[in-house]
């Protein structure tokens, strides 16, 4: 072989692989994201959405869709408004350049984009809580369900304490919580507690200290808390205040560091289940993102921030594993695919049928440090 | 017995809340004739005024309570004069007023929201009273007294200026007919900008009072307020501030017992029935003097 | 070109679609405003006729040509019940009592789970075409036409205007109001199962305080002397938070805010306003 065909075929060999390797070209990606970030959910709602920014800003920076490509947000406000919602899908759809969406913190809003994206764009949901919403190949939850945590939490704090009665709040207007009440008082009856009463509180309710005083006047041994953040935080501040000793279980809404700097002392002590804490998840990845968070917001991450940001990698990983110019039916396919959500916080987490899945439960409570540690019966 | 007693003092308290509010939204209603959809945001900001008195410029309790008094009278007037003014030199009658006030209402919530960031702020420990004597078996939380005691106070106060003074008998007859007042020689203006004040003041309060109480401060307390001290005027008759403080204190107190004794889950359909139920069947309230019916 | 204005209809199609529901509830709002009543009671009369609609739709299969005027007369009867009541108060108590009844609505959808799928809401299998909302909106628009210029639009301006004079001319208020009503209701209905497909699922906030301030806002912006005030007031109120979005995001809310404002303080009448045709035909007129 002369001088320059050898030389051309080391190029070649070299060259080969990567070519044989590919990957969506350089450009922009553009995911239309749905946020609730003014009106009733706002404190949420902006949690997730800052989660969203930073992982599309260190997807871009990292180059892990393809070198040169990057992941953009589109950004509208829905303010918890199903109407609104539906156009903000509808304005994504008609623009070229989104080929995925994010978006809901309430459960009857996807199910009001379900029917809505079905066929045309793959939508990631970030937030609500309720099972059976992922719908294969269009929708995925990225959303650590709560409800079988709350279940199991529920029944090791009654085989551990062995209660005689249990009195129960739920927030009476959230299906999702109601469901995970359902399942918890289930569970704790099976290991011999009687339910002494189910107080129900509505999302807009401001006032506990009546709520409170009727479940201590149940004389229950333990009570569990199924509520959405601002009761939930309401009721246990008004249950130490008129003076309940006994221990008081709460649920996943009780983790951002916002509510030790809300009402401090009375959750000291209150077990809930984990899914993300700066605190507790030390794994490399999970360090680096609560340093890059705290860097660009001055407020360390919540459960709310993580979701997001898992969001956002779920649909880098799924675009990186296409050849040639994604399309939407593409992506749909790709997420589809996937098995795991590889850059997570969690130490793992799986997908299995379009909802993700944190195993291993955690139980933790605040300390009086204004830390997150595991619990221990008392 | 002692459940009975224990959640007679919650809902007193609650009520004075309510009523405290309902006397506010009664006077803009009764004297100005005007249903301000924006007044729940009064004692939202107070609230905010007062927590930001507390926390950073660590003023007393006292003091807080002050700073949020003040806000939501300054706000009221601020309002009224840049939404219902210009509406009242036009003779745009209660719609016009009614549609401003909703978008004060949208830009309200809106700057509430920006100033607390989204939150909902908890006054810290130490802020605020926080003792809880016992009268016997029964718990009478700090709070819960000033509450009460608040609405006691601001009731007889206002009672009194309304029917002992001249500014109220000039309140009153605004209220009737606004040009028939002033050839009787009452200076509508100045009537119109001390009833915001009150208003915004009776309402701040009980704004600052509920953000402590409820642990939440944020443009969503107003909300809440707005709709149970809407009850409590229809329910009081929005003429006499004693209905719109009794009704309140009623409210308060069926709503907890309903809540306690009859469903959770329907105490706030209880609460809404009797506000339909008083509507339909005593218009005029249980204080209030006979209006006219429809032609 | 083709395909830049193509995309701008797909992302605003949805938009017009909601415009023409939320023009059925002010048209709703508008029939009794007619008569000089001020209602909010239209949102009960939606809740009736959307959820009336969902469950023949759902669970029974009826098709729509059947469960359309089913919800419309579902509306119609709730306010027929509601006009006996409310009628016999005075334009203060009735504006309240109709509020009152909105909250006392929304309890009610979240503790009949049977009828109204409670907390958890309620599917709804079929989408409303965007030409049969502008389709049903135009024919209503043309019923409000000859109303207007029938015996009872006259009859309806003079209850309005001053309705013991009209009743001196021979004009009982009380049954004009009824009538009133009825259309309100009919309307409502109609509305609120339209609104149910348009969103495909219902919940307990559906039918509660957004679309009130919505209606309200929509008459009283686009002029509540004129039917046409109505369908243009939802237009503008409806495409507010959109333009809103498109312009000014981070303060959105903020701006709407102050563009109700400012169209509530420079045209306190609405944008559609009959009286200030008839003063410009009058100096056209003088002029010549």
């Amino acid at each position: 072989m002369n001088k320059h065909a050898s030389w051309l075929l080391a190029m070649a060999l070299t060259v080969a692989p990567i070519a044989v390797q590919a990957a969506p070209p350089a450009g922009d990606y553009v995911v239309g994201f749905n946020t609730d970030s003014t009106g009733p959910l706002a404190a949420a709602g902006q949690s997730f959405t800052r989660g969203a920014e930073l992982a599309t800003a260190e997807i871009t920076a990292a180059g892990t869709i393809a070198p040169g490509a990057r992941l953009v947000l589109d950004i509208k406000e829905a303010a918890g408004d199903a109407a609104r919602s539906i156009q903000n899908m509808h304005q994504f759809l008609a623009d070229r350049r989104v080929i995925a969406a994010s978006c809901c913190i309430l459960s009857p809003i996807v199910n009001s984009l379900k029917p809505v994206v079905a066929g045309k764009m793959p939508l990631v949901v970030y937030g609500a809580t309720a099972p059976g919403l992922p719908s294969l190949p269009w929708v995925y939850s990225t959303t650590a369900l709560p409800g079988p945590k709350d279940t199991e939490t529920a029944a090791t704090v009654a085989r551990t304490l062995k209660p005689k009665t249990v009195t129960y709040f739920v927030s009476a207007d959230n299906d999702a919580f109601k469901a995970r009440m359902a399942a918890a008082e289930a569970a704790v009856k099976a290991t011999g507690a009687a339910t002494a009463a189910v107080i129900s509180v509505l999302g807009t309710d401001t006032d506990f200290t009546a709520p409170a005083t009727q479940a201590m006047g149940t004389n229950p041994d333990v009570i569990m808390v199924y509520t959405t953040q601002s009761p939930a935080v309401g009721i246990i501040a008004a249950l130490r205040a008129r003076g309940f000793k006994g221990v008081i279980v709460g649920n996943d809404a009780l983790a951002p560091a916002a509510m030790w700097a809300k009402i401090g002392a009375p959750l000291v002590g209150v077990p809930f289940p984990l899914s993300f804490s700066p605190d507790v998840n030390q794994s490399p990845e999970a360090r680096a993102f609560v340093a890059a968070y705290k860097a660009k917001y001055n407020t360390p991450p919540d459960l709310y921030s993580a979701q997001g940001y898992e969001a956002m990698w779920l649909i880098a990983q799924a675009l990186h594993s296409m050849d040639g110019q994604p399309t939407r039916e593409g992506l749909a396919a790709a997420l589809a695919k996937q098995t795991a959500i590889e850059h997570n916080v969690y130490g793992g987490q799986a997908m299995k049928d379009g909802q993700a899945e944190v195993t291993g439960l955690t139980i933790v409570n605040w300390t009086a440090e204004g830390t997150l540690a595991a619990w221990k019966a008392p | 017995m002692q459940l009975l007693l224990e959640q007679m003092v919650n809902g007193c308290a609650i009520g004075a809340l309510y009523g405290l509010f309902a006397i506010g939204f009664g006077l803009v209603f009764s004297t100005l004739g005007i249903l301000n959809a924006a007044h729940g945001c009064y004692a939202s900001f107070a609230a905010i005024a007062g927590y930001y008195a507390a926390t950073s410029l660590r003023l007393p309790f006292a003091a807080s309570l002050v700073a949020g008094v003040v806000t939501g009278a300054a706000l009221a007037i601020l309002v009224d004069q840049i939404a219902f003014q210009p509406l009242r030199r036009r003779g745009a009658g209660m719609l016009g007023a009614l549609i401003t006030s909703i978008a004060f209402w949208m830009i309200l919530d809106s700057l509430a929201g920006l100033a607390t960031d989204q939150q909902s702020l908890s006054f810290p420990a130490g802020t605020f009273p926080s003792a809880m004597p016992m009268l016997g078996t029964l718990p009478l939380p700090a709070m819960q007294m000033i509450a009460i005691g608040g609405l006691i106070v601001v009731t007889i106060a206002i009672h009194w200026l309304i029917t002992h003074s001249r500014l109220g008998a000039a309140m009153r007859a605004v209220g009737w007919n606004e040009t028939a007042a002033q050839l009787g020689g009452v200076n509508p203006r100045l009537v119109i900008l001390a009833t915001a004040g009150l208003a915004g003041a009776t309402s701040g309060l009980a704004g600052v009072l509920a953000g402590i109480s409820t642990n939440n401060v944020s443009f969503t307390l107003g909300e809440g307020m707005l709709l149970k001290g809407f009850a409590a005027v229809v329910v009081g008759g929005y003429e006499d501030v004693r209905g719109a403080a009794v009704a309140g204190i009623g409210l308060g107190v069926a709503e907890v017992l309903s809540a306690q004794y009859i469903s959770t889950s329907m105490r706030d359909a209880i609460t809404y029935a009797l506000l339909l139920g008083f509507l339909v069947l005593r218009p005029r309230g249980l204080f209030g003097r006979a209006s006219f019916l429809r032609a | 070109m083709m395909q830049k204005l193509l995309d701008l209809w797909a992302a605003y199609e949805s938009t017009l679609a909601f415009a023409a529901v939320n023009a059925f509830f002010a048209l709703s709002t508008y029939a009794v405003m007619a008569t000089g009543i001020l209602s909010f009671a239209t949102v009960a009369f939606a809740a009736v006729g959307g959820f009336l609609g969902a469950q023949l739709m759902g669970q029974f299969g009826l098709p729509l040509w059947l469960v359309l005027p089913a919800s419309a007369a579902g509306g119609c009867v709730a306010s027929l019940v509601v006009s006996f009541v409310f009628l016999r108060l005075e334009s203060h108590w009735l504006a309240l009592a109709s509020l009152a009844l909105i909250l006392i609505t929304r309890i009610l959808v979240l503790n009949a789970p049977m009828l109204t799928g409670g907390v958890n809401g309620l599917s709804v299998p079929i989408e409303a075409p965007l030409w049969l909302l502008l389709g049903l909106l135009a024919v209503v628009a043309l019923a409000f036409w000859r109303l207007s210029v029938s015996w009872y639009g006259i009859a309806a301006r003079a209850v309005r205007e001053d309705p013991a004079v009209a009743g001196s001319l021979g004009i009982a208020p009380r049954r004009v109001q009824r009538m009133a009503f009825a259309v309100s209701g009919a309307l409502g209905g109609l509305g609120g199962v339209l609104l149910a497909m348009t969103l495909q699922f219902l919940s307990p906030e559906t039918y509660y305080i957004n679309i009130s301030f919505t209606m309200i806002a929509a008459v009283v912006l686009g002029g509540s002397y004129h039917w046409m005030g109505a369908i243009v007031g939802a237009l503008v109120f409806t495409a507010l938070p959109q333009i809103m979005q498109a312009l000014v995001p981070q303060v959105q809310d903020l701006a709407r805010g102050v563009a109700l404002l400012l169209i509530m303080i420079l045209l306190p009448r609405g944008l559609v306003d009959p009286r200030a045709w008839r003063i410009r035909r009058a100096l056209r007129e003088a002029r010549r």
